[in-house]
């Protein structure tokens, strides 16, 4: 059973729901089961919530046409603007109707089929379109375009039925206008059972037929049975023709059968209900089904495009996407993002223009920037504050409020060999130490030959810079050979008993994608417990960002993760600073700083405009 | 193909010499493509000109249940994260202290003026709509500030900041009009939602808390790092372009905002208890 469906804006506005246990969101991953789907133009979602336990194969259905009947009901009044107010109280009706028929569906299917076919046949009369079995793939439109009279075929001859063969043969052109036929007679005397089965008969010549791919047969042989259309006329628009006499006479025969049942009371209501649900989704799919009418109307509507794409005002579709994104995609490129974040990127973009009106005087490639400077942007803000002293300065001098005690702000920086983690660890040093702050810098790389001295010659350095401005700054080294997560843990302790206000930790440089390395971090990111996991990337490496920075934000164990990035090297590379996106495309980690050249003071606080602005710019 | 030449080069001077049906013809042309022209494009920009009060905040303050609480008149529905912002249509009457379910039916007394109300998501990643509405707003009368009284204490932070954010916004926005005519004063009103809650704060204790908060950030962001892209040139002549309030003050107060014509206000109240009508009245008087 669902627990809940739920259909809401974009917007925030819960516009019908139902639910049948009151559990509450957060719903759990492991279990509960989400289905959704959105409508673009309206600004819809649609929800289903059930229990991963049960394996319920219809709710994507019936999401699907929940979607359909809803928009259907009441898109005039979702369009209306300046109002959240949609009046669908008489929606449960509806859902009621769609739950009840996919679930005994669902039922059906599981048990033997025909018997239950004929039974469920036999108890619901005429006009009881709702048992469709299973269709076989690729028949769906037709059959369902037609299933009036397909239900006039169950009165009558529901033993023979025997998907799909029998099916297929329906789906055919001159079937579907001596079935209109016989859909009419059958309607004028709807209780008529003993009908001649006219099926039998028609097999023996059609025998040799030729099915093509959307299974459709080739048309020469027969073209003369086709009773509904003028004789020389095409063979698709005769069979479009039949289909629309079916569809006619289907339609005018339930408006009969509702007359007739409105006047009775009780469970004819919920037939007439039926019918009216089905209405809806076969139109929909019907509509769907249905592409441009005539030469005329195609070559109007070609005018209107080549008018619209000047004047503005044109609803985008997928083919005229494909090229103006496919050149978005390669700009991105040559910005040096990774192809797979562009890919990611172009779809996203692709998806949410799909079917969207461009503004007056407004041509696709401008409105494609535009969105795109939209995704960017949304994808480069970090979801929180990155206001670093502001952090510091909470864990250092907590209110009086709260009952943490004072102690160090711990900051670590990992990175691969040689992108400027000491540089981009002292640069931020200074920025502290203007701050006066107490820094205390950890050798953490006990690795390499000489790393130790280049960071005291970075600390002799910054205090010479800073004494005037009153910060002050040790550096904190246990020689080489020593386990690093140790050090970094024997520092912060020491950190503590001395009053710093923060401790920098350096570590070594390690290749990414070397798990003996790797797996270090694990017990470092345990033992030294830091506020901040910082790693750095070079703005000059390419691909290869995406898979550092997701196997670094992998690297620190369970339920804990890179905090930030700094880019450095970015005065090298000018406006193509791809690597930003891939790596914030890869892992969700926001950018903190960006490292713009080669003194203490070349370190910047990450503008999300700027990024958006050097990434579009196309003259270069 | 002389057939055809010989018919294009008849249809050519059939065009071209003058006759009646040309003229009428041409005529038509030449006087309804503008007007369909322009029939097109005006109908493509809607005509909305309205008065706008827009609804910022953190997420979960309850910016869309207000909206749709002032909308609906009885009680709001259960609401999700917002996604894109939403506007409503509301009527506001000016010379009368109605309650907003009064205020809501057609036959309310009293001078009647029409307002959009604006929801914003409050999501971090999509607070680009909420700041892109503060700036280019003609018709913006006050933004309603809303946030939850009940967790200020662990979300203070967070919420100054975006508070500090919005400020700054506005506050550049007086500051950078050099036009002669004069700035309308722009009114912010902070909203301190959950009034219903143990836990909330009374709207005074609000106040302090937020004053305390934004001086903090002021004082943290002045001695931040630049964001990348400035220059350090451009950075003399703006020296106090990121300063909130009044340059080099010690304490923050919204107090010192007037200075920019921004007017701050903080009124408590309960979307889920409907005590709203502080706020609407707050609305009503501003528009």
């Amino acid at each position: 059973m669902l627990d809940t469906f739920e259909i809401l804006t974009t917007s925030g506005v819960v516009l019908w729901s139902r639910s049948r246990l009151p559990i509450t969101p957060p719903y759990k991953s492991d279990q509960h089961t989400l289905k959704w789907t959105f409508v673009k133009e309206l600004g819809l979602i649609f929800v289903a919530v059930y229990r991963s336990l049960l394996h319920l194969s219809w709710v994507d259905k019936l999401v699907d046409n929940i979607k359909t009947i809803f928009v259907d009901l009441y898109g005039d009044q979702i369009k209306k603007p300046n109002t959240t107010i949609v009046h669908c109280q008489e929606f449960d009706g509806y859902f009621d109707q769609q739950m009840r028929e996919l679930e005994s569906s669902a039922a059906t299917k599981g048990t033997t089929q025909t018997p239950t076919f004929a039974l469920e046949n036999e108890e619901s009369i005429s006009g009881n379109l709702g048992d469709e079995p299973p269709l076989p793939p690729g028949l769906k439109h037709r059959n369902n375009a037609k299933t009036v009279h397909d239900g006039a075929h169950d009165l009558s001859s529901t033993v023979e039925r025997q998907p799909p063969s029998c099916w297929k043969r329906r789906a055919h052109g001159q079937d579907v206008a001596t079935c209109a036929q016989d859909a009419e007679e059958s309607f004028r005397c709807p209780h008529v059972v003993g009908r001649r089965d006219y099926r039998p008969k028609k097999k023996a010549p059609k025998k040799g037929r030729k099915w093509d791919a959307d299974g459709f047969a080739d048309e020469d042989d027969d073209v003369q049975l086709d009773y509904s259309a003028a004789p020389n006329s095409v063979t698709s628009d005769s069979e479009a023709e039949g289909r629309s006499a079916a569809r006619s006479t289907a339609v005018d025969s339930v408006d009969s059968s509702t007359w007739g049942t409105k006047t009775s009371k009780g469970q004819f209501v919920l037939r007439d209900l039926d019918d009216e649900v089905h209405d809806i989704l076969a139109s929909a799919q019907n509509k769907s089904s249905t592409t441009s009418s005539g030469i005329v109307g195609s070559g109007l509507s070609t005018i209107n495009s080549l008018f619209r794409n000047v004047v503005g005002g044109k609803t985008l579709t997928k083919e005229d996407l494909a090229k103006p994104m496919d050149g978005m995609k390669e700009h991105l490129i040559k910005k040096n993002v990774a192809p797979e974040a562009a890919v990611r990127l172009r779809d996203s973009v692709e998806k949410e223009l799909l079917g969207v009106k461009t503004g007056s005087f407004e041509s696709i490639d401008t409105r494609i920037k535009k969105a795109m400077e939209v995704s960017l942007t949304k994808m480069l803000t970090p979801t929180s504050s990155l206001d670093l002293l502001r952090d510091i300065e909470i864990v250092t001098r907590p209110s009086g409020f709260s009952s943490q005690k004072p102690r160090p702000y711990v900051m670590s920086i990992v990175g691969v060999n040689g992108v400027g983690k000491s540089t981009n660890l002292s640069k931020i040093c200074y920025f502290l130490l203007q701050n006066k702050m107490k820094v205390l810098v950890v050798a953490g790389d006990t690795f390499r030959s000489g790393a130790v001295e280049q960071l005291k010659v970075h600390v002799r350095n910054l205090k010479e810079l800073t004494e005037r401005e009153g910060g002050q700054v040790e550096i904190f080294e246990k020689g080489y050979g020593g386990d690093a997560a140790t050090v970094a843990r024997d520092a912060v302790r020491a950190a503590t008993s001395e009053g710093y206000d923060v401790v920098l930790i350096d570590t070594a440089g390690r290749r990414h994608n070397d798990q003996r390395l790797m797996s270090n971090l694990e017990k470092f990111a345990k033992l030294a417990n830091p506020d901040k996991i910082l790693m750095v990337g070079e703005a000059l490496v390419g691909n290869d960002s995406v898979a550092q920075a997701r196997n670094f934000n992998a690297s620190f164990g369970q339920g804990r993760t890179l905090d930030g990035f700094i880019i450095s090297k970015c005065d090298t590379v000018g406006d193509m600073v791809g690597t930003l996106v891939s790596i914030v495309h890869a892992t969700n980690v926001p950018v903190l700083f960006v490292g713009v050249g080669q003194h203490y003071s070349d370190i910047r606080n990450f503008s999300v405009r700027w990024a958006v602005e050097k990434l579009l710019n196309s003259s270069n | 193909m002389p057939t055809a030449m010989e018919q294009l080069i008849e249809y050519i001077e059939y065009i071209l010499t003058p006759s009646s049906p040309v003229f009428i013809v041409g005529a038509l042309i030449v006087f309804l493509v503008p007007i369909i022209v322009h029939i097109f494009v005006s109908r493509a920009t809607p005509y909305t000109n309205l008065p706008s009060i827009v609804l910022v905040g953190p997420p979960g303050a309850g910016k869309t249940s207000l909206q749709t609480l002032l909308e609906r008149g009885d009680v709001a529905p259960s609401t999700h994260s917002s996604q894109v912002p939403q506007s409503i249509e509301l009527t506001a009457s000016v010379d009368q202290h109605l309650s907003f379910r009064e205020a809501v039916k057609d036959d309310a007394p009293g001078e009647h003026k029409k307002f959009l109300l604006v929801d914003t998501p409050g999501h971090g990643k999509l607070r680009n709509f909420a700041m892109d509405s503060l700036v280019a707003k003609d018709g913006l009368r006050g933004i309603v500030f809303m946030l939850d009284a009940a967790t200020l204490d662990e979300n203070l932070a967070a919420t100054a900041n975006y508070l500090y954010e919005v400020l700054l916004a506005l506050q550049k926005r007086v500051s950078s009009s050099k036009t002669s005519k004069a700035v309308t004063v722009i009114n912010v009103l902070i909203a301190a939602n959950k009034s219903d809650l143990f836990t909330a704060l009374p709207a005074t204790l609000v106040k302090s808390n937020l004053e305390a908060e934004l001086g903090r950030i002021r004082k943290s962001r002045s001695k931040g790092l630049l964001a990348s892209g400035v220059g350090i040139d451009d950075v003399d002549n703006e020296e106090n372009d990121d300063w909130l309030g009044e340059y080099g003050s010690e304490k923050f107060t919204f107090g010192q905002m007037q200075e920019f014509n921004l007017e701050v206000d903080i009124i408590g109240g309960s979307v889920s208890e409907a005590k709203v009508d502080k706020w609407w009245h707050w609305v009503s008087e501003r528009l």
